[in-house]
């Protein structure tokens, strides 16, 4: 067979691609009989249709608005994904290519447009951005496990700082305390021996507690409350106070409370808070000033304040004052864990209340507000 | 960032006043190569892409706001605001006519006169309204969109590799034309094939000019003529250009219908 006998008009029909020509506008010209078979449709069916009719809705949308203005610019378009109906209502997945013919002047005749079936290359695209989205979410969950290992890790360190430093601080002069007391005492000295023990005792339970909450705020659950309804504060508040004025009994602490309503909220975690902002005063306010706290109970919300004196806490500090582990300039003796501050802000949040700071030459101060009636 | 580098923008012409062309769905502002280069004796005018086509600065693309078309009409805004344009003239081809609706509601004052070409203020039917698509058919270019993202971008490849038929169309200028990152692509479609603005048409009070093409699949004649219907005083042209695209198909139509209005 030489090149002569080739038939054209079959090398065209039986093309191993589909191919279409139509004209400028879009009415079809002619098709071969691969894109029929494929499609299912007859060339009498296809007479005076459009060929976005042969388009699935959604490509046909995309080929109006992209790729037709391609062909219109460029003449050409090469490798363009498209869905085509068939007559029994499938799709079939193609990759197309097409040209523009135009005349001696330039205007458009026809476009031409060839199809090769790409059912296989679709699916394996498809997988592609399958693998890819697994990879990303996979990404993503690595990352959120690895935060949450960071944060474990720290949470365990500073376990680690409570048992081996500030645990041991208040252990050592419980237990120098208890050797003293094993001798011979005066009643008056054997008070105060007392006292200190206790004051140790509390400043350990309140260590411990500080920890846990933090634990239990970082894993999620979040400080647990046991609200009641119709708690009077005062002698809750004032327990704090006398607490804290045994463990310094060389600090003034002056008090003045008008808690004329009930309150719901969980007493023995406003006492903590109160613990909490009252020991921060007296570790960072200056000693020759007192300590001051107010509470009421006016316009159907509890106000409790704590002010000392001394120089002012820095802006930059006061914005992260209530992050965990957040420790300003303290001597080495005064070492905390930088939680006090965190767990206080984390009751009043329990408690659908806020506490702020503010702090100027005058004094710095810490306010708790909340409504008096939770919901 | 300044708006003329987040959206490209391009000034040419001379003219007091300004006038502002907004490429559609699908490309970028060479939609315009055959209509803008003709005013620009008697207007200034600009040119831009939307954030996420063309040479818009991708940085600036922030999904949560361009998940609708008011995100696309801020920047237009903020672009008017910047070039200080008072009354200009608004030239926007199909989601971007919508886009100019928008934009010329949040800035009274920015533009004198609209002109929309192919607007849809929905593209999905709804009642008696008919946009021309079901919710199914949307859905399925959303989907096609977001499993495709091979496809979409063998499809930009020939805008690179260069224009058998018009050799006049530099590489540099065309390169970016049609290309679009896939996932903006399909926020884009999102935004633009489920977005409803017909309650704003009523509140325009500029001179409208709404040109309809023959046989536009994309927003139907009886589309275009709910526009006219809803926008008190507007002209309405119908064009003999067929297809979604008669700045590019037919541009002599669309330049005459546009200079018989300015």
């Amino acid at each position: 067979m030489s090149a002569a006998d080739e038939d054209f008009e079959d090398l065209y029909q039986n093309a191993p691609f589909g191919y279409l020509s139509m004209r400028p506008d879009g009415r079809l010209l002619r098709v071969n009989a691969t894109l029929l078979g494929w499609t299912g449709h007859t060339a009498d069916q296809l007479t005076d249709k459009r060929f976005h009719d042969l388009l699935t809705a959604g490509t046909r949308l995309l080929y109006e608005t992209s790729y037709a203005p391609l062909l219109s610019m460029h003449g050409a378009y090469d490798e363009i994904s498209l869905d085509l109906h068939t007559a029994k209502g499938a799709v079939l997945a193609v990759t197309a290519s097409g040209r523009i013919r135009r005349d001696a002047n330039g205007q458009p005749l026809s476009i031409r447009v060839a199809f090769n079936k790409s059912g296989e290359r679709r699916r394996y695209e498809r997988e592609l951005v399958e693998a890819r989205e697994q990879s990303q979410a996979l990404e993503r969950a690595t990352q959120a496990l690895l935060k949450a290992e960071r944060q474990s890790s720290e949470l365990r360190e500073q376990f680690i700082a409570v048992l081996g430093h500030d645990l041991r601080n208040p252990l050592a002069s419980i237990s120098g305390g208890l050797r003293l007391l094993q001798r011979e005492q005066p009643p008056d000295r054997r008070q105060l021996l007392l006292d200190m023990l206790q004051g140790s005792v509390s400043r350990m339970s309140g260590l411990i507690d500080n920890v846990l909450d933090f634990a239990r705020g970082r894993l999620g659950t979040g400080i647990p409350l046991n609200l009641r309804s119709d708690i009077a504060l005062t002698p809750v508040l004032e327990q704090v106070v006398s607490e804290l004025r045994t463990g310094t009994p060389e600090r003034a602490i002056e008090t003045d409370f008008h808690l004329n309503l009930p309150v719901c909220c969980d007493p023995s975690r406003i006492g903590q808070l109160l613990s909490n902002l009252l020991g921060n005063a007296l570790t960072h306010g200056a000693r020759a000033k007192p300590v001051r706290v107010y509470a009421d109970t006016d316009g159907g919300e509890l106000t409790i304040w704590v002010a000392n004196g001394g120089d002012p806490i820095l802006p930059a500090a006061l914005e992260r004052l209530f992050q965990p582990f957040f420790r300003g300039q303290v001597k080495p003796s005064q070492q905390g864990l930088g939680l006090g501050l965190y767990i206080a802000s984390e009751i009043a949040r329990a408690h659908g209340g806020t506490l702020t700071a503010t702090s100027d030459r005058q004094e710095t101060r810490f306010t708790f507000r909340m409504p008096v009636a939770t919901r | 960032m300044s708006a003329a580098k987040r959206n490209n923008v391009k000034i040419r012409g001379h003219g007091e006043t300004a006038m502002v062309f907004a490429h559609g769905y699908g490309c970028d502002q060479n939609m315009w190569r055959h209509v803008a280069p003709a005013f620009e004796g008697q207007f200034r005018t600009i040119l831009f892409d939307q954030v996420g086509a063309g040479g818009s600065d991708l940085a600036a693309y922030d999904a949560e706001k361009y998940a609708s078309l008011s995100g696309y009409a801020d920047d237009l805004a903020a672009l008017g605001e910047e070039l200080q344009l008072r009354d200009a003239v608004f030239v926007g081809h199909s989601v971007s006519a919508m886009i100019g609706v928008l934009a010329s509601l949040k800035s009274p004052g920015l533009f004198g006169k609209l002109v929309l070409v192919g607007p849809s203020p929905r593209y999905i039917d709804d009642g008696d309204y008919r946009g021309g698509f079901t919710p199914e058919q949307i859905g399925e270019l959303l989907d096609f969109l977001a499993a495709n993202h091979m496809g979409w971008s063998a499809a930009m490849a020939p805008a690179i590799m260069g224009n058998p038929g018009q050799p006049e169309l530099g590489e540099e200028l065309t390169a970016s034309f049609c290309r679009m990152d896939p996932a903006i692509a399909r926020d884009f479609a999102r935004a633009t094939f489920t977005a409803d603005n017909r309650a704003d048409l009523a509140k325009v009070t500029v001179p409208t000019l709404i040109l309809q093409c023959s046989e536009d699949i994309v927003a139907p004649t009886q589309v275009g003529e709910y526009v006219h219907r809803q926008i008190r005083g507007s002209r309405f042209v119908q064009l003999t250009a067929t297809g979604h695209c008669p700045n590019l198909s037919a541009p002599g139509e669309v330049i005459d219908a546009i200079r018989a209005f300015v």
